[in-house]
C-alpha cells in the first residue's frame, strides 16, 4: 500500500478537526487507516440514527450519508489539485439489515480518475463483521481544478 | 390514511425526527414532504450546502412513507438507491415529492424528486426499490 506524505495526512487531520458544524461532525467518525489505495473510518453507534424504537436497527440513509463523506476523503487523498467536488450520482444496495449497535466501519477508495470525474466504491460492515458487509455502494464525483485547492477552501478564515 | 396520523407515525422514528421534516400530502401512490434546514445537515461548511448523503435520507424516508404510510413498527425495507444529484441543496427547506411506480406483492418501485425554489429546478431525483414481504 502506498503512503501518502505526512503533509497530506496533517491537512487532513486539520480539515477534518476543522468542521465544526454539519453532519460529518455529527456522525463522530474517526479515521482509522488513510492511504492513496484505500480509507477507513469509523462512525460509533448513535440512537438517532436508528428507525425502530429499540433503537437497534439504522436506517438506510445513515449509510448513504456515510459513503459519500468517506468517497469524498479518498478522492481527497487520491487526487492532487482538486478545487472542487461535488458527488454527481450514488448507488447503494442495502445487503443486510443494519442490526446492531456496535461501531460501523466504512471502507472505501477511489478506483479511478480522470482530470473532471472520479468514481469510487466503498462497503460498509459492523465491526469485528467483516464478512458480514451491510451496504456497498458506487459513486461519481465532478471535480474542478483550480488554483485554490480544495484544502484551502476548507480552511479559509480559520484561525 | 389522515395526515396527522402518518406524522405521528413518523414523528416515532428516531432518524426521522433528526431529519426533522413533515409530510405535506400521502396518497394511494405518492407522498410529499417538507424538511427543515438544520446546521446537523450541512455537509459543506464553507458554503453551508445540504450533504448529499441528508438529500438521499430525506428522500428515501419521503419514498418508504409513499409505499407504507401506515407502517406498524419501521418504515418500509430499502433494497436499493441510486441518485442523480443535479444543483446544490442550499440552506433554506427542501421539498421531495415521491411517486410510487409499481407495487407488486413483493416489491415496490419509487421515483422521488426533490427541489427547493420550484419542481422544475430539481436538487436531486433517485429511484428506490422496497421490499414488501
Amino acid at each position: 500500500m502506498s503512503e501518502i506524505t505526512q503533509e497530506k495526512m496533517d491537512q487532513i487531520a486539520q480539515m477534518w478537526n476543522a468542521r465544526g458544524k454539519g453532519l460529518i461532525t455529527h456522525m463522530a467518525l474517526k479515521i482509522e487507516e488513510v492511504s492513496t489505495e484505500a480509507v477507513q473510518v469509523r462512525m460509533p453507534f448513535n440512537p438517532d440514527f436508528c428507525v425502530d424504537s429499540d433503537q437497534t436497527l439504522l436506517h438506510g440513509g445513515i449509510l448513504t450519508a456515510l459513503l459519500d463523506s468517506v468517497f469524498g476523503l479518498a478522492n481527497f487523498v487520491a487526487i492532487e489539485g482538486v478545487s472542487t467536488m461535488a458527488t454527481l450520482d450514488l448507488r447503494v444496495d442495502y445487503l443486510r439489515p443494519a442490526r446492531s449497535r456496535a461501531d460501523v466501519i466504512v471502507r472505501a477508495h477511489c478506483y479511478r480518475k480522470t482530470r473532471h470525474i472520479a468514481f469510487n466504491s466503498g462497503s460498509i460492515w459492523f465491526d469485528n463483521h467483516v464478512d458480514d458487509e451491510i451496504a456497498r455502494g458506487t459513486a461519481s464525483f465532478a471535480l474542478t481544478r483550480g488554483k485554490t485547492s480544495l484544502f484551502e477552501a476548507m480552511t479559509r478564515g480559520k484561525p | 390514511m389522515d395526515l396527522q396520523a402518518v406524522n405521528m407515525n413518523v414523528f416515532r422514528v428516531p432518524f426521522f425526527r433528526f431529519l426533522n421534516f413533515d409530510i405535506l400530502e400521502v396518497g394511494k401512490f405518492h407522498a410529499k414532504a417538507e424538511m427543515a434546514f438544520d446546521s446537523r445537515h450541512i455537509g459543506n461548511p464553507i458554503m453551508e450546502h445540504y450533504h448529499g448523503g441528508i438529500i438521499a435520507s430525506f428522500m428515501e424516508a419521503t419514498a418508504a412513507i409513499a409505499v407504507q404510510p401506515d407502517f406498524a413498527d419501521v418504515p418500509a425495507k430499502p433494497i436499493n438507491l441510486t441518485v442523480d444529484y443535479l444543483r446544490p441543496g442550499v440552506k433554506g427547506p427542501l421539498t421531495a415529492q415521491a411517486t410510487v411506480t409499481r407495487k407488486g406483492s413483493r416489491i415496490a418501485s419509487v421515483r422521488v424528486l426533490s427541489w427547493q425554489a420550484s419542481p422544475e429546478k430539481s436538487v436531486a431525483e433517485g429511484l428506490y426499490h422496497f421490499l414488501l414481504v
